[in-house]
């Protein structure tokens, strides 16, 4: 049965919470004039991986990322599955420790750290011990009560724009290349794409709705950068850690009985980066059980869990969350485009040596 | 012969309500037996005797009666024929005995409307104690041939009925092949109720959600049939068992149907937001007084802090507080009779409305997020999910007690979790298109 609505939904909101807060920062500090031009260059990468991926998949209806990989034999689980499991374990580690960071900085900060990342570690471990179809289906829960807010909240951020700061629209200057920091926004444009490895046995879906998916999503890169840009300047914005919250703080809206709308907004997108992060979980815990065939990978779930929470208890300050986002970064590099050329590499071979003999 | 006689007396000898009387028909020596408390016996004879007696001759009365009753061979089955509720038929000179069904005693309620659901222009009838009884107005409002019914005899010592209804083409094979899977496979298991039941049908027991939709209202069953889910009767138990439930059952009510389509939108609408509203009040509350009071208008905060001036302890003691009272008085006047359920209701309003105000023991302010929680609950459709909505709530009040506005939202989350993850035969709790599920999983 067709799932395409839910991985569609999923694909929407987990990308929100990976946008909206550091991907803004990353980009403006990147270039100081039209940032339209690495933001494109950005998406152009996204869809082209996804549609590289999308059409290597389609070589597997059957098969799951890890079954591809073992399929292939020692070499190709060791060259990328592996890769690609240290990869998402560290992601669920930043992911808990950075968003903890965020929360507490924003609105909790009474609140003791390792409190927060045990909520957010619990509820994420919680679904991903329930398993995919569960998980697949809270997005959609969380969509019909939580995404009006935000969607809400991003049409009311535009309250103080001043358009004019949109220019100068063209910029000679492609120094961006060149800065480790435009490679950290990837976190936000490689960051879930992978899923849709793990779940077509499960969750059947048309390529075609992703790739709709894919387009929703195009413009809410440009709002989170833009929007900061014509509300406060480039050289205001630049100075914020998180830009876009900034400029949700700064929304008034009298008839609203809320004074701060940001509080709503950041805990729906912390909790989609919770959903986010249960399914990443879910997805080491997949490639986990290839390596170490435990008879029940709700275990695994758990057993991950503590882990990444005693990791991130060792993680001390901002400073330290950004050197491992560093070290992330050729990691991320490889696995994302690693990832969907190899499996479409696989994919064509798999097809050449069925029509050969 | 007399030693079937004395057995059957012996297996009964405890029993003052057993009879036995020697009749003698038209020359035939018989015994009849069975039980006064179910059996109206001066009718019933006097039926026996219209029967028998008109010029018949011996051969042709006992080849009646062969024809009328089933024959009983063995104590076993004539002890569960006398506990059935027939009157049996001993004849002397034949050695053998007869089930004969009797003008029984009217133990049974007769049809009458819904007591426990609420109906508002729609047919009131309700369904009864009587497996068949219930059958039957399910088959009057929905009359195609397609309704089969299956019959089971649950229990070895305990004999339950139960039945199993489904519409042919509308219900997957795959979902009642599974429950009558389940259902033959313990045939022997003794089902008193509906806990029982769960445990028969192999679904989990320890949650909070039921897993299926009871209703008294042949409307809702019958619709429930028509989208392809699947009814079980039991015996003594005056409901539908709708198999499986779904999230909609919250909220959705097919006599909704008989309003016009907006109004039914609207309506449907009303429960839904009733039911985050009485998810999620309490817990923002507390998670805007004593976690984030910053994210509320300046004015707001303050009319609030006002109000739970004096007031001696932390919001969420306080709404905790109010919300078990508030819970006391829900469960008293369901269990006080009729006679004395208003009483409690005045007191719960004195108590709640007035004095705990003026006493200040809790703001004005939580006493009106006290009522419309509760409310909203009761907009619910069905008092087992009222109740898990009731309990739900807690989780979100203690989080938001700790976490605040976060504490709701992962609340929320953990709620979403658990019903994403709920099952049943393979049909999920959230899913809107059964056919389809159930054709791919059942």
């Amino acid at each position: 049965m067709d799932k395409s609505i839910q991985i569609t939904v999923f694909y929407i909101l987990t990308h929100m919470g990976l946008i909206f807060f550091l991907y803004p920062a990353n980009i403006i500090e990147s270039t100081t004039a039209a940032h339209w031009i690495p933001i494109c260059i950005g998406l152009f990468v996204h869809i082209l991986i996804v549609i590289i991926y999308l059409t290597g998949l389609q070589f597997f209806p059957h098969k799951d990322l890890v079954s591809i990989y073992t399929a292939s034999g020692a070499t190709m689980t060791f060259l990328f599955l592996l890769p690609v499991g240290v990869y998402f374990l560290m992601i669920n580690i930043i992911a808990v420790r950075a968003y903890s960071e965020i929360i507490m900085i924003i609105f909790l900060s009474k609140t003791p750290l390792w409190a927060i990342m045990g909520l957010l570690l619990f509820s994420a471990t919680y679904l991903a011990y329930k398993g995919l179809k569960a998980i697949f289906q809270t997005g959609l829960i969380l969509a019909i009560l939580v995404l009006p807010l935000i969607l809400f909240t991003i049409v009311v951020s535009f309250q103080n724009v001043d358009w004019r700061y949109i220019y100068p629209i063209w910029n000679d200057d492609f120094s961006f290349f060149n800065k480790s920091v435009y490679y950290k926004s990837f976190f936000a444009i490689g960051g879930s794409f992978l899923f849709l490895g793990f779940v077509h046995p499960v969750l059947p879906y048309r390529p075609k709705m992703v790739l709709l998916s894919v387009i929703a999503i195009l413009p809410l890169f440009l709002i989170s950068v833009y929007v900061p840009i014509m509300t406060f300047g480039q050289a205001t914005s630049s100075n914020f850690l998180f830009p876009y919250v900034m400029t949700v703080d700064a929304i008034q809206l009298s008839w609203l009985m809320f004074n701060r709308v940001t509080m709503f907004f950041l805990l729906g997108l912390v909790i989609f980066i919770t959903l986010f992060m249960a399914l990443v979980l879910w997805k080491t815990a997949r490639i986990m059980h290839a390596f170490l065939p435990l008879r029940n990978q709700g275990l695994l779930v758990i057993l991950l869990a503590i882990f990444i929470f005693s990791c991130a208890l060792f993680i001390s300050d901002w400073k330290e969350i950004e050197m491992i986002f560093g070290w992330n970064t050729p990691l991320r590099f490889y696995v994302v485009f690693g990832v969907p050329l190899s499996v479409l590499i696989l994919g064509l071979r798999q097809t050449k040596g069925e029509t050969t003999p | 012969m007399n030693s079937l006689l004395s057995e059957i007396k012996a297996t009964f000898k405890d029993n003052d309500d057993f009879f036995l009387m020697p009749q003698n028909i038209q020359g035939i020596d018989i015994v009849l037996m069975g039980l006064t408390s179910l059996i109206d016996l001066p009718k019933s004879i006097e039926a026996l005797e219209d029967k028998f007696e008109r010029n018949s001759t011996k051969k042709e009365i006992l080849m009646r009666l062969n024809n009328n009753g089933e024959k009983k061979k063995n104590i076993a089955e004539i002890s569960s024929s006398v506990i059935e509720g027939n009157l049996l038929v001993l004849v002397k000179s034949k050695a053998n005995v007869v089930a004969l069904k009797p003008i029984g005693k009217s133990l049974s309620r007769a049809v009458e409307s819904s007591e426990n659901e609420q109906v508002l222009q729609g047919p009131l009838v309700a369904f009864t104690e009587e497996v068949d009884i219930s059958i039957g107005i399910l088959r009057k409002q929905l009359p195609t041939a397609n309704l089969l019914v299956k019959n089971y005899t649950m229990g070895r010592d305990i004999n339950r009925k139960l039945s199993l209804l489904y519409c042919e083409g509308k219900a997957s094979p795959k979902l009642i092949r599974a429950i009558m899977d389940k259902l033959d496979m313990s045939q022997d298991k003794e089902i008193n109720n509906i806990q029982d039941l769960i445990k028969v049908l192999g679904l989990r027991s320890r949650s909070v959600v039921a897993p299926f939709k009871i209703t008294e209202l042949p409307e809702e069953a019958a619709q429930s049939l028509l989208k392809g889910k699947v009814a079980l009767f039991l015996d003594n138990f005056p409901f539908a068992l709708v198999l499986p439930g779904v999230i909609w059952d919250l909220f959705i009510l097919e006599n909704d149907r008989n309003f016009t389509y907006p109004l039914m939108l609207a309506i449907r609408l009303l429960r839904m937001v009733a039911i985050i509203v009485s998810l999620i009040v309490p817990g923002l509350y507390v998670a805007l007084v004593a976690v984030n009071p910053e994210v509320l208008q300046i004015e707001l905060a303050l009319s609030i802090a006002q109000s739970r001036e004096g007031v001696p302890y932390p919001a969420f003691v306080e709404m905790l507080f109010m919300l078990i009272i508030m819970e006391f008085i829900i469960e008293g006047s369901i269990r006080l009779p009729k006679s004395i359920g208003p009483t409690i209701t005045m007191v719960g309003g004195i108590i709640i409305g007035q004095a705990v105000v003026e006493a200040k023991l809790v703001s004005n302010i939580l006493i009106i997020f006290l009522a419309a929680a509760t409310i909203a609950n009761s907009t619910v459709i069905g008092f087992q999910n009222a109740a898990f909505i009731r309990l739900f709530k807690y989780i979100i009040l203690i989080l938001a007690a700790i976490y605040g506005v976060l504490g709701v939202l992962a609340g929320i989350f953990l709620i979403g979790a658990h019903l994403a993850s709920i099952q049943v035969f393979g049909i999920s709790y959230l899913s809107n298109n059964l056919k389809k599920e159930g054709e791919k999983n059942g």
